[in-house]
Formats: structure tokens, C-alpha cells, sequence
């Protein structure tokens, strides 16, 4: 099943602060959101945009060649 | 209701039904009683912080604006086309449905879907009252929403996702329910500090 793509957050802001009870929202750093996204149009958008997905962590090893350098 | 514990792994010990139960009690009312008070802004007020449009709010019967309970402004994201379907998550007392349907227009559709019956009515009243035939209210879940595959073009929802505790359930439905290319314009919470299990557990937490 094709997923969602274009995935973007638009707008963030307090929404809770004023209200009339207490809210634990605070406590959570609590805010309101808009977001965006589009369902992919077929499974080739969606395998490229997995594809395109960049979330790998250096290794130690790279890093500490990195700072050797 | 039988009972169904949630098997997300990050929320243990939450049972669904006992969250569902607290937070229909919760949005009751907010329905029956929407001047209460509550750790949220309600009603126009409300809609005025979130940059909602005094022009939407022409037309739509007062009890569908006084217990909006919204954190955001799917609207903001894009008006609606004349003709587009439209599925409103969690859609409350109608408001957003509302303003959809007279966004859509006489050729589209819009089906709001809630699982809490004092707000179905509230809604379904205001729809009747303003005339909106293009749009219909439902019972349901999000994570089980009451249309067909590849139905709609657009999935609204606002402040409702947070409510739901397996979200990739959810999102995977709202995917299920839109066309190939369709939107998703959702208003919702965002957390910046780590919540501790406990917390994801604590269903007092999930409504307050």
C-alpha cells in the first residue's frame, strides 16, 4: 500500500495557555499543529521516496576519521 | 463492550475501551455543556485564535461553533475545491464538516465520523438546520472509518490523531480512505519533551 509523501508542518503555536482549567499540557512543551502530506500515486512514487529517506547515523569509526583528519 | 488492550508496544497497560469510555465522557460534555470550561479553548473564541475565517463561520449553526474544540486549522492548509470528497476524523459537533461542505459545494460530499453520540447529534442537527444536504454524519473509529477504499480526495481532522493510541493504525486508515494523490490536512498536537511511559498509561493525562 502506498503511504503518504510531501510530509510538511506548517504551522506550530500555544493553544492551551489561557484556558480555563489547568492543563498538563505545559508540562509536555504542548503545541498546536498544522500539517500537510499526500498519499503517494502509485507504489513507484512511494518506493522512491523511501528511497530518497536519509536517516543513517555516522559510525564511530567515521566520525573519529573525520575529527583525525 | 468487551475489553481490548491496546497492543502498541510503547503504551502498556492502556486499555482501549476504558480510553475510549473517558474520552466520549469528556466530549460529551463538551457538547451538553460547552461553557464548563476545560483545559482547552472552546467555541468561537477558540476558532478566532486559530485563524479561522469569520466567513466560514456564516450559515453554521451555533451549537456546531460553540463546542469546536480544535488545536489547529485544516483549512489553512488549503481551501477545499467545489466537488472534492472529504472525510472529517473526529469531526465533533460538525463545525469542520460544515465549513467543508459549504467549501465542496453541491457536487461534493463531505462524511464526518465521530464515535462519541451527543456530539453525532449536535452535529447531525446543525447540518439539518443549515441545509448542508452534501453532508453526512457517521458513527465510527479512526482506526476504522466508515467508507470505501480510495473514496475521498481529502482527510481532514483536528485534534484528534493525539486521541487515537496506535497512530500508524490510524494514519494507515486514512491512507485506506484516500484517492492516489489525495490530502491529508490535519490539525493536531506536538509534544517537545519525552513523555514517560507512565504518562502514555495515565488515561487522565490522554483527556486533561
Amino acid at each position: 500500500m502506498a503511504g503518504f509523501v510531501d510530509f510538511e508542518i506548517t504551522w506550530r503555536a500555544d493553544v492551551f495557555s489561557g484556558a480555563s482549567q489547568e492543563s498538563s499540557a505545559a508540562n509536555f512543551g504542548t503545541m498546536g499543529i498544522n500539517f500537510w502530506a499526500r498519499k503517494a500515486l502509485d507504489q513507484t512514487e512511494w518506493y522512491e521516496t523511501l528511497a530518497a529517506l536519509n536517516c543513517q547515523i555516522p559510525s564511530q569509526s567515521a566520525s573519529t576519521e573525520s575529527r583525525s583528519e | 463492550m468487551s475489553k481490548q488492550t491496546v497492543t502498541n508496544k510503547a503504551l502498556p497497560n492502556l486499555d482501549l475501551n476504558d480510553l475510549r469510555r473517558a474520552i466520549q465522557a469528556e466530549y460529551q460534555l463538551v457538547a451538553e455543556n460547552p461553557d464548563h470550561g476545560f483545559h482547552f479553548h472552546t467555541g468561537r473564541p477558540l476558532a478566532r485564535i486559530l485563524g479561522y475565517n469569520e466567513g466560514w463561520l456564516e450559515g453554521i449553526p451555533e451549537p456546531s461553533i460553540e463546542s469546536f474544540a480544535g488545536t489547529g486549522n485544516p483549512f489553512s492548509l488549503g481551501e477545499l475545491k467545489a466537488g472534492d470528497r472529504v472525510i472529517d476524523v473526529g469531526c465533533g459537533a460538525g463545525l469542520d464538516s460544515l465549513i467543508a461542505g459549504k467549501m465542496v459545494g453541491p457536487r461534493g460530499r463531505v462524511v464526518g465520523v465521530d464515535m462519541t453520540p451527543a456530539m453525532l447529534a449536535k452535529a447531525r442537527r446543525s447540518g439539518q438546520e443549515a441545509r448542508l444536504d452534501n453532508v453526512e454524519f457517521r458513527h465510527g473509529f479512526g482506526e476504522a472509518l466508515p467508507a470505501l477504499d480510495g473514496w475521498a480526495d481529502v482527510v481532514i481532522s483536528n485534534g484528534v490523531l493525539s486521541l487515537l493510541p496506535d497512530k500508524s493504525v490510524a494514519l494507515a486508515e486514512m491512507a485506506r480512505v484516500l484517492k492516489p494523490g489525495g490530502r491529508l490536512q490535519i490539525a493536531d498536537i506536538l509534544v517537545h519533551k519525552p513523555v514517560p511511559d507512565s504518562a502514555k498509561s495515565n488515561i487522565e493525562l490522554w483527556t486533561g
